[in-house]
């Protein structure tokens, strides 16, 4: 061995600490713990939904619900899983969830066309739910953020790409919870504007962070 | 002494519990095998800075190791996250012979390959004119004249399938073979 290379190895073995392992249940637990507060925190500022208690809702409220909450969990399941990063490892599972999710706005305009409706404006509750998911993303994109600088993420671009997906969805999901318009063009168009906004800035904004 | 993957996992799983010992024997034998998974694949002279910058990298990440994983494709995962970076600098061409430290060609391609994990396999994901421009210019050495010449391209397609081939090779840093 030579002896520069002989000199870093002793120069990082002075300098080594023990370390707690990153493991993917903790992180699984850590953006449960965002999502819970992140729920908190709507229900706080926005205020309950009482019918949801004494379960009055529309089954299209449901499969909203659901299939952002599985597009978040499998968005955030892979974003944790990329700060352990490995060879052979497939982070595919949030392109699926997607893919389904994708069928919400899809079908809000197929409906709307083949009802003969015209082009039209958004109303102000519209706005205010696609700003309202946006915002309630906040809690999550944070906590998985600071997951990922914890470990070594390598694929940079992905790794913000699903993190942007995965605190869009659930930011949204935590707001659907208040929220009480239930029609498809509403639930369709801006239940999931907020995560596709939130996917492109991922994409754009966070690999130059993660760097490293 | 060529350590397996169960040695290195024990070595790792130590390491991160502040076993001195250990880790300095889990760095010497990381040190050999970076050696090998890099040889051919990155230009002599840049070869002891790239070992040794994955060297740190794993010492900063040391917590990014699950013990419950295999240890050589998270050592692979990081070296080639950081050899990618490599191949993204410039290129300054000084004749530096190589240390094979006693061991033949063979040896590295079966035992890389048989993990899945190798450099090759990784190149094999690109198509043919972004592979050669890249070994051209960033592993050979090459000028980008010299390299549209070899490839029977304009510059602008060698540098623009270098630009591509690379950004490629980051979006399959996880890809097994």
């Amino acid at each position: 061995m030579r002896d520069t290379d002989s000199r870093l190895i002793e120069t990082l073995v002075g300098q080594l600490e023990s370390v707690r392992p990153i493991k993917w249940r903790h992180g699984a637990l850590l953006t449960l713990a965002a999502l819970g507060a992140t729920i908190f925190v709507v229900v706080l500022l926005m205020g309950r939904r009482d019918q949801l208690l004494i379960g009055e809702f529309s089954a299209l409220f449901v499969i909203t619900q659901g299939l952002l909450l599985v597009l978040g969990a499998s968005a955030a399941s892979a974003v944790v899983a990329m700060a352990n990063p490995q060879v052979g490892a497939s982070h595919d599972g949030p392109k699926w969830a997607l893919a389904t999710v994708a069928l919400l706005p899809l079908t809000a305009i197929v409906t709307a066309v083949a009802q003969g409706a015209g082009p039209a404006y958004p109303a102000m509750e519209d706005l205010h739910c696609a700003a309202a998911g946006c915002a309630f993303s906040g809690l999550i994109a944070v906590t998985l953020f600071l997951w990922l600088r914890r470990g070594a993420p390598v694929l940079l671009e992905k790794a913000g790409f699903n993190l942007g997906v995965a605190a869009g969805s659930l930011g949204v999901f935590a707001h659907g919870l208040s929220c009480p318009l239930e029609t498809m063009t509403h639930l369709g168009i801006w239940h999931v504007l907020p995560v596709v906004v939130t996917a492109l800035l991922g994409r754009l904004v966070v690999p130059r962070l993660l760097r490293w | 002494m060529k350590a397996d993957e169960q040695t290195l996992c024990r070595l790792m799983a130590l390491a991160q519990k502040g076993d001195r010992q250990a880790y300095a024997a889990l760095l010497a034998e990381c040190m050999i095998w970076l050696r090998r998974y890099f040889r051919n694949r990155i230009a002599p002279a840049q070869l002891d800075d790239l070992v040794q910058e994955v060297l740190l990298s794993l010492h900063r990440k040391l917590a990014s190791y699950d013990p419950a994983q295999p240890f050589l494709p998270w050592l692979a995962a990081i070296a080639r996250y950081r050899w990618i970076d490599q191949l993204r600098r410039g290129y300054r061409l000084r004749e530096v012979p190589v240390d094979d430290h006693g061991h033949s060609a063979d040896d590295v391609e079966q035992e890389v390959a048989s993990a899945r994990i190798s450099l090759e396999r990784l190149f094999e994901q690109l198509p043919e004119g972004q592979a050669r421009a890249i070994r051209l210019v960033k592993i050979d050495g090459q000028s980008v004249s010299e390299a549209a010449r070899l490839c029977g391209q304009s510059e602008s397609l060698v540098k623009v399938n270098i630009h591509r081939g690379l950004r490629r090779l980051s979006a399959l840093v996880e890809k097994a073979g």
